[in-house]
């Protein structure tokens, strides 16, 4: 069988056999949930039941109740929007192309990368519906047959490639995500003796009795959604971009959109995988599936990433000047001048300057360095895009629309609910889920588990 | 419902005889036998309807009227019991009629549907008004169906009916003349010659008893009236021809914006600034606030109020210099090299120029009437002969009266048309003056401060339900004609007074027989006098040549004491300014909500007046000079002469002269439903009604208020594809490249011009059929603003009220973008941030922006749902029910002029005060030919495509194609200077196709591509070095 | 004599490997294994032959890219053109930039969820099925063997002898 190089650091510490993994793995699911998970679930839950309440607010009274005015049509729904789906970045991209190339690493964390992939997607998808002006009429955007006739979409809109993209990436990774999880259920539904759970589980795991041909189709299936998922990642945040790419507004018209916001969504997803599993590991101890080689893994490709969009950020503001258009060189020197002056510089010290220390090995290895660096990243992202769009839109071509974007409490409510929500759906998922890849983790325990590598030394 | 309109269900209920009476409280109308049938018991045991076969037909009746019930309710439908043959559903009909309120007078057409007027243009064949016509006119038809109008008389406050009424009147004017007592009548200038007729025939009537007439302007041009009589024997106003003037010199005119038709002078002014023709006129302004007028001149010198005369006898002199006449005695005034050239001018256009003054002082006028005399524009371009009939008002007269009512021998005053105790200063005291009056009627449209005090109120007609007749000019008489029935239980002053003179016939008649024994006696064109009447009434003027033609007017006034007494003017640090704004003017309609959210045009303020202000002076006492949603204006406490005022935020205003401010008038009146009062009143402090006080003195409160712009940045930013402008010299001898250069852009073919670079191959349906494109000339728009509430009115814009404006969410679908000229060094340096404050005394555009409806629109190409479209006519246009409301269109507009319903303005209770479509009276304005929108809704300019459907339609009835210049929009046929012009591009012979072809013509922002179809005509400025 | 099933229980995956080698070396045929994790090599021991679901994947691909080009084509320039922006909306290829994301997505999303409806059915794995493994501990840490004695004509007790040989730590006849 496949071995692996003694130098490489063990990706599974302590001694553990299969049966300790399926125990340690299962302890939140089987056992009770600790204190500390019922405090992080009280809050999120209050929040995300305060955000549901604005968004009613929103829906019933009109869009108006946002800050937006004639000029800023677009600015924290579609920032949030873009915001979210680069989050929902990571998860697939850990459990595709990390899958593809083999990283055995990946394997600690990509059930809960996708797991946060899911639950960021559909807070995602939460904007573009509510900042449609008539939700109710949301159903338009699908060509589907109607009784006015020849009545389609149009498919040169930027904003329909996005219709498609999100749902089939969302519905993509869902299904990824559960192939994967059927395995693990099966597990638990042979753990669990409670006779409720047990129903719950087996029909959860849809009868999976594991063996050859299936685990035979298991793993090319596996390998073809990993490789169908993987451009599937570049598209989306491709796509999303091009909203922006497309139009013509100073300051959206860019070609480098893609590639700029595709390495943004990974370094901003990856920044939200840590946050997450710094918590995870503590709270349900298991620090000896995600190691510190796992965070330092991570940190690394926040570096490249960040560094990347720094890259970017830099091509742009030479462009604007190289191009010689009045209203682009405007654009960009108004963004770092202009009113929203704070916003530009706390996206350029967030997301350029900040991640640079991680060449540092001794940060970098640092759990509370890394969880304080990976919240920073994450406001430094969502201020690129509120950069991109506000102050594009807030100065546009004619001086005499020129105007601020101002924030209500309800723009707020509903960020801060769909922040909520999102953490209200992760705790339940840490809860009752397997968080790890049993069945992947099984498998390399005896090419990367620590024991057996002291064993062949 | 809001309001007491009584909708009768039947003729029965509508003559209310007793029979209808008796059924009406029935349940049911005919008897039924219920009780003898189930009493009966024997008749219930033999029946055959067992107790399940009730339970069937129960369950089946219920089911049955269960889905009978499941249909849509309808609400209210009145449908015509005798179909009116003239009122054809779905077609217009158009009448002639005329609008004159004391203060602004037009002949207007006034379209109505269905019966009820729902716009007001200008009656453009009229040689008097010129198709002239401004926003306060327009606009006026939303006081028609002002809920808050008075529906009934009032006696002492109490509703009473219009016999007891006019007896009261009558008893009362009988008993003051019995005793001798004084009767009085205080109305606006009265334009009507029938009115005054009558009127004068009562007076002369009662030939012992003391009865007079005084006519009243809040903002009167008595002065002028003064100096003329002293000058030619004739108190009038004289009647411009500013067409013909190649120079005009104002000193604090705003001859464009408020002054006696206002709405003529300027389509006139508009002729001569036509850079294309042989001559453009050279416009100079001599003005402490900035006006409309000011914003167009040539040159504008910022002067102190009490400097105008000084300015003035300092023109005078220059000019006598010139001609070699004998000068006056003259103190140097700083600006003499200024109005040295403005002194060249006048000279160098001779017998074809104009001077005009505005403030209301009897001396500045006489200096005004030598320059003119000096420079013998009279007959030329003034004529006093056939004078203006507007403003008569003489305040000598209403002095007098009020001292008259303060000692108490007054016994009937019967105010009409004005409200004096609103307009008139507090130092005269009318309001107790008032209380000691022993009758008083006032007729008015709705509650105001003088029918408060009123003991009978004349609930009034509104001027579309009243017939009347006008003489603005001499040799000129117009026609009203109602185009409604009153709405109310109303009678016009003019059948009252005829009440109580005692004649029986209505006004109506008395009109037509006055019309009869003079206009058509003077006439030998017609025969029968209906046939004339028709005509006359269709057209709805009639000129004819009465009174002494051309006669040499003999100049004979001394200008010695007017000089020193100008000469003795002292000024002071601070000196404040009365003027009038374009959307308010004198406060006629301040209740108007449409011309509340009209912008002024040059502080692009709205919903309030406040005090202007030198930005300078503003940073020196720290005041706020910018303004924004969250950028709000600071206040004082502002006294003038001895009055105080509270509160009062401050503007800072570009071009204004330091040491100088500026309050508008006509505002702290109540509007809306809830009469919530809207800016400040600053009449009380208007001594003597002159323009300005130097008594000024203002404290800072330190506190802030909110203020509602709609354009919170004032610059072009140096963007010359945006604004183009050039001067006289400049256009006439050079290249079109110099002043109107073509974007040209670098291909692989070598450099390209703009408009023939294409990513597509062109599209199928271009060169067919019409393409409908829009012209507008940066020269002759004035930013007067007609065109934003034509706009409104015509596509039902709905009006968002001061806080939301304070949001930038202002529904107008065109604005006039107004950008103040940034110092030139900074422009030239790139210095952005320097380049965001105007000059201290800035050039000024105007440029009026809508849907600029372009070929390869960014709007629609990101619609998900291709809500946004472009017709095969070259219109891009809106599907609202396809719409979701993803504001990706709105975003992705260059030209920012799609607006999104943020609220649903019919419903939601936010509005409920001022959205008229929110009550069941003011509903009556909507178009039926528009959607109302709803909420979550994008809209934008349609270019009015249903007047362009009417036209196509009347075109192909009469089986013609579309003539140019018949299609029109709300904006194009509001424009009295017809800067906006509309037509059809591929008729090659049309007026836009000419000027989108002409060497001023350009595309704002072309260098995007969206290829639009609204050309702008680059603006000429008449001065010496490029602009 | 019914049909009588021998499960090998092992509790390691190459003890089993191992042991799956010699018995068919020895041609006894292994009809099934019950793993937690998939044990690689063990598929060509006892002859699995490699599943053909990625082929599936590639034409249910194919079939959304010509679904959704002909789509755009129907929608678009075929029932009801329309002029959007002044595009081109007489013919196809001219529009074919602005098709490209959709076709990509639409293909994927037939290709990942025809393959995951496929991979369901042939699995025989569907919400509310009963699971057919032995021994609950299958799916922890125990790797189980199937063996039906009449497929390769051995007695049960030489069976049995021969799998106790290869380590299996219990056998059991069902």
């Amino acid at each position: 069988m496949h071995q692996e190089a003694a130098i490489r650091e063990p990706l599974v510490l302590g001694e553990k056999t299969y049966g300790q993994i399926t125990d340690d793995v299962l302890a939140p699911v089987v056992g009770k949930a600790s204190r500390s998970w019922w405090i992080v679930f009280g809050i999120s839950l209050v929040m995300a039941l305060w955000g549901i309440g604005c968004i009613l607010h929103l829906l019933g009274t009109g869009i108006g109740t946002w800050g937006l005015n004639k000029t800023v049509g677009w600015a924290w729904d579609i920032t949030n929007f873009v915001w979210w789906v680069g989050i929902g970045h990571a998860g697939t991209l850990i459990s595709a192309v990390l899958l593809l190339f083999r990283q055995k690493w990946r394997m600690a964390i990509n059930r809960s990368a996708e797991a946060m992939t899911i639950f960021a997607v559909m807070m995602a998808a939460v904007w573009p519906a509510i900042h449609m002006g008539r939700i109710w009429l949301a159903y338009f955007v699908f060509p589907l047959p109607n009784q006015f006739g020849s009545l389609w979409v149009n498919f040169n809109s930027p904003l329909l490639w996005d219709v498609f993209a999100i749902s089939t990436y969302f519905s993509v990774s869902l299904v990824f995500w559960y192939i994967g999880l059927i395995p693990d259920f099966a597990t638990i539904r042979d753990k669990v003796t409670q006779a409720v759970p047990k129903k719950i589980y087996s029909l959860l795991s849809f009868g999976w009795t594991g063996n050859a041909k299936a685990w035979n189709r298991f793993e090319e299936i596996s390998l073809v959604l990993a490789g169908l998922a993987t451009p599937l990642v570049f598209s989306v945040h491709s796509i999303v971009s091009m909203d922006f790419a497309t139009s013509v507004i100073p300051g959206w018209h860019t070609t480098i959109f893609p590639p700029y916001f595709v390495s943004g969504a990974v370094f901003s997803g990856f920044a939200m995988v840590l946050t997450l599993l710094i918590i995870m590991r503590k709270v349900m101890n298991l620090e000896s599936y995600i190691t510190i080689k796992h965070i330092e893994y991570m940190n690394i490709v926040i570096i490249v990433t960040g560094s990347i969009v720094g890259v970017a950020y830099l091509t742009e503001l030479f462009i604007s000047w190289y191009s010689g258009v009045e209203y682009e060189s405007y654009a960009f020197i108004n963004r770092a001048t202009g009113p929203y002056w704070w916003a530009y510089w706390a996206m350029m010290t967030c997301n350029v300057i900040s991640p640079q220390v991680f060449w540092f090995k001794k940060l970098r290895t640092n759990i509370m360095f890394t969880f304080f660096m990976s919240i920073v990243v994450n406001i430094g992202m969502w201020f690129e895009r509120f950069v991109i769009i506000v102050t594009s839109l807030h100065r546009d071509y004619l001086p005499s629309s020129w105007t601020m974007f101002h924030p209500t409490y309800v723009d707020i409510g509903c960020f801060i609910g769909t922040i909520g929500i999102f953490f209200v759906l992760f705790l339940l998922f840490a809860r009752f889920f397997p968080v790890l890849p049993l069945n992947e983790l099984k498998t390399i325990l005896k090419s990367s588990g620590e024991q057996y590598k002291k064993i062949d030394e | 419902m809001s309001n007491e309109t009584k909708y009768w269900k039947g003729a029965e209920e509508l003559n209310d005889s007793p029979s209808f009476q008796r059924i009406k409280n029935k349940e049911f109308s005919e008897y039924i036998p219920v009780e003898d049938f189930v009493g009966d018991e024997n008749i219930v045991a033999d029946s055959k309807t067992s107790r399940r076969d009730f339970l069937k037909y129960l369950g089946f009746g219920v089911t049955a009227a269960s889905l009978a019930a499941c249909e849509t309710p309808v609400n209210k439908v009145i449908p015509y019991v005798v179909k009116n043959d003239k009122i054809n559903p779905g077609i217009a009909n158009y009448f002639a009629s005329t609008f004159s309120d004391g203060s602004d007078y037009c002949e207007i057409v006034v379209k109505t549907r269905e019966g009820r007027p729902i716009r007001i243009d200008s009656n453009i064949k009229s040689p008097f008004t010129l198709g002239g016509i401004n926003s306060r006119i327009n606009s006026s038809l939303l006081s028609l169906y002002d809920g808050q109008r008075y529906k009934a008389p009032m006696i002492d406050g109490a509703d009473s009916d219009w016999f007891t009424f006019n007896s009261g009147v009558k008893k009362a004017i009988e008993a003051a003349i019995s005793n001798g007592g004084k009767v009085r009548f205080l109305t606006n200038s009265i334009t009507s010659p029938s009115t005054l007729k009558i009127v004068n025939d009562f007076i002369a009537s009662q030939a012992d008893a003391d009865i007079k007439h005084i006519c009243y302007d809040p903002v009167s041009f008595s002065g002028t009236l003064e100096a003329n009589q002293e000058s030619f024997g004739k108190a009038a106003l004289p009647n411009y021809h500013l067409n013909k003037a190649k120079a005009i010199v104002s000193v604090g005119a705003d001859f464009i914006g408020n002054f006696p038709s206002a709405a003529r002078l300027s389509s006139q002014y508009a002729e001569g600034r036509n850079p294309e023709k042989a001559w453009m006129s050279k416009h100079f302004q001599f003005e402490s606030s900035m006006s409309l007028t000011g914003s167009n001149a040539d040159v504008r010198v910022p002067i102190k109020l009490s400097e105008h005369g000084k300015v003035l006898v300092a023109l005078y002199n220059q000019v006598a210099s010139m001609l070699g006449a004998s000068q006056l005695s003259s103190a140097k005034t700083a600006y003499d090299e200024k109005i040295n050239s403005a002194a060249k001018a006048l000279v160098k256009a001779k017998g074809a120029s104009v001077v005009i003054a505005a403030a209301n002082d009897k001396n500045l006028q006489l200096i005004v009437n030598g320059i003119n005399q000096l420079l013998g524009n009279y007959n030329n371009t003034i004529d006093i002969n056939k004078a203006i009939n507007l403003r008569k008002g003489q305040d000598a007269e209403v002095a007098t009266l009020v001292s008259e009512m303060k000692a108490g021998s007054v016994d009937v005053l019967v105010v009409s048309g004005v409200n004096p105790a609103y307009s008139l200063p507090a130092e005269m005291g009318f309001e107790s003056a008032m209380e000691k009056v022993k009758t008083s009627v006032v007729f008015a449209l709705r509650p105001n401060a003088t029918s408060a005090k009123a003991k009978y109120v004349g609930a009034e007609t509104h001027f579309l339900e009243s017939w009347d007749d006008h003489n603005p000019v001499e040799g000129h008489y117009a026609l009203s004609q109602p185009t409604i029935n009153p709405l109310f239980d109303t009678m016009q002053f003019q059948d009252c007074l005829l009440k109580w003179t005692g004649e029986d016939r209505k006004y109506y008649y008395i009109l037509k027989e006055n019309w009869e024994n003079t206009a058509f006696a003077n006439q030998s064109e017609y025969i029968l006098f209906e046939d004339y009447w028709n005509t006359c009434l269709q057209s709805g003027f009639e000129t004819m040549n009465v009174g002494n033609e051309e006669s040499v007017v003999e100049f004979a006034a001394s200008l010695a004491a007017p000089t020193s007494a100008i000469n003795a003017t002292k000024g002071s640090d601070w000196e404040i300014e009365f003027y009038q704004k374009i959307g308010i003017g004198v406060g006629n309609q301040s209740h108007n909500p449409l011309l509340q959210e009209l912008p002024d045009p040059i502080t692009k303020m709205t919903w309030d007046n406040y005090l202007t202000m030198n930005p300078n002076d503003a940073k020196e006492n720290g005041f706020a000079t910018e303004y924004g949603e969250q950028k709000n204006a600071d206040t004082v406490n502002l006294s003038i002469n001895g009055q105080e005022f509270k509160n009062v935020p401050v503007i800072a205003q570009p071009g204004q002269a330091r040491g100088t401010l500026g309050v508008a008038l006509g505002y702290g009146q109540s509007i809306g439903k809830e009469n919530q009062i809207v800016g400040i009143n600053f009449y009380p402090a208007y001594n003597g009604l002159k323009n300005y006080s130097t008594s000024v003195s203002f404290e800072s409160t330190g506190e802030d208020y909110q203020v509602a712009t709609t354009q919170t940045h004032q610059t072009v930013m140096g963007r010359t594809s945006v604004i183009r402008e050039t001067d006289l010299n400049t256009f006439k001898n050079a290249e079109k490249d110099d002043y109107n250069p073509a974007h040209v852009l670098a291909t692989h073919h070598g450099p390209k011009d703009v408009s023939e670079i294409d990513l597509w191959a062109k599209h199928p349906v271009k060169g067919a059929g019409h393409h409908w494109g829009m012209s507008i000339d940066l020269n002759s728009c004035t930013g007067c603003s007609t065109c934003i509430t034509a706009c409104n009115i015509e596509n039902n814009v709905p009006i968002v009220g001061k806080d939301e404006v304070r949001r930038s969410r202002e529904m107008h679908w065109i604005r006039i973008d107004r950008y103040f000229s940034s110092n030139p060094v900074d422009v030239a340096e790139k210095n952005y941030t320097a380049m965001e404050t105007p000059e201290d005394n800035p050039m000024v555009v105007h440029q009026p922006m809508m849907c600029q409806h372009c070929n390869h629109a960014p709007c629609e190409t990101v619609c998900p749902v291709a809500a946004t479209t472009h017709s095969n006519e070259g219109l891009n246009q809106m599907t609202y029910n396809r719409c979701i409301g993803t504001r990706y269109c709105a975003n992705n507009c260059p030209y920012k002029v799609r607006r999104f319903n943020w609220f649903s303005y019919q419903n939601y209770s936010k509005f409920s005060a001022l959205n008229p479509a929110q009550d069941d009276l003011g509903r009556m304005v909507l178009n039926p030919d528009v959607t109302v929108r709803a909420r979550g809704v994008m809209e934008k300019c349609s270019m009015c495509v249903q007047m362009i459907q009417e036209t196509k339609l009347t075109a192909k009835k009469e089986g013609r194609s579309v003539i140019d210049e018949e299609a029109k929009t709300a904006c194009s046929s509001a424009c009295p200077t017809n800067a906006i012009q509309f037509g059809d591009l591929n008729d090659s012979k049309s007026v836009v196709a000419e000027r989108s072809t002409s060497n001023r013509a350009y595309r704002v922002i072309e260098e995007v591509g969206a290829q639009a179809n609204v050309y702008y005509q680059v603006k000429v400025r008449n001065t010496e070095n490029k602009a | 004599m019914a049909n009588k099933i021998i499960y090998a229980t092992y509790d390691d995956d190459m003890v089993l490997l191992e042991g799956a080698k010699k018995l068919v070396a020895k041609g006894i045929h292994i009809n099934d294994v019950f793993s937690p994790f998939p044990i690689h090599g063990i598929d060509p021991v006892i002859g699995i032959k490699q599943t053909r679901l990625a082929i599936c994947g590639f034409i249910y691909g194919l079939i959304g890219l010509s679904l959704a080009l002909y789509g755009m084509y129907y929608f678009m320039i075929y029932d009801w053109p329309m002029n959007i922006g002044g595009k081109p909306i007489d013919y196809f290829y001219q529009n074919i930039p602005a098709f490209v994301p959709i076709s990509f997505e639409f293909t994927v999303l037939l290709a990942a969820h025809g393959m995951a409806l496929t991979y369901f059915i042939r699995n025989w794995t569907l919400p509310g099925i009963k699971a057919r493994n032995p021994y609950p501990y299958t799916t922890n840490d125990k790797f189980v063997m199937e063996i039906h004695p009449e497929d390769s004509d051995v007695s049960i007790e030489e069976l049995t002898k021969q799998l106790n040989e290869t380590g299996s730590i219990k056998v059991e006849e069902r």
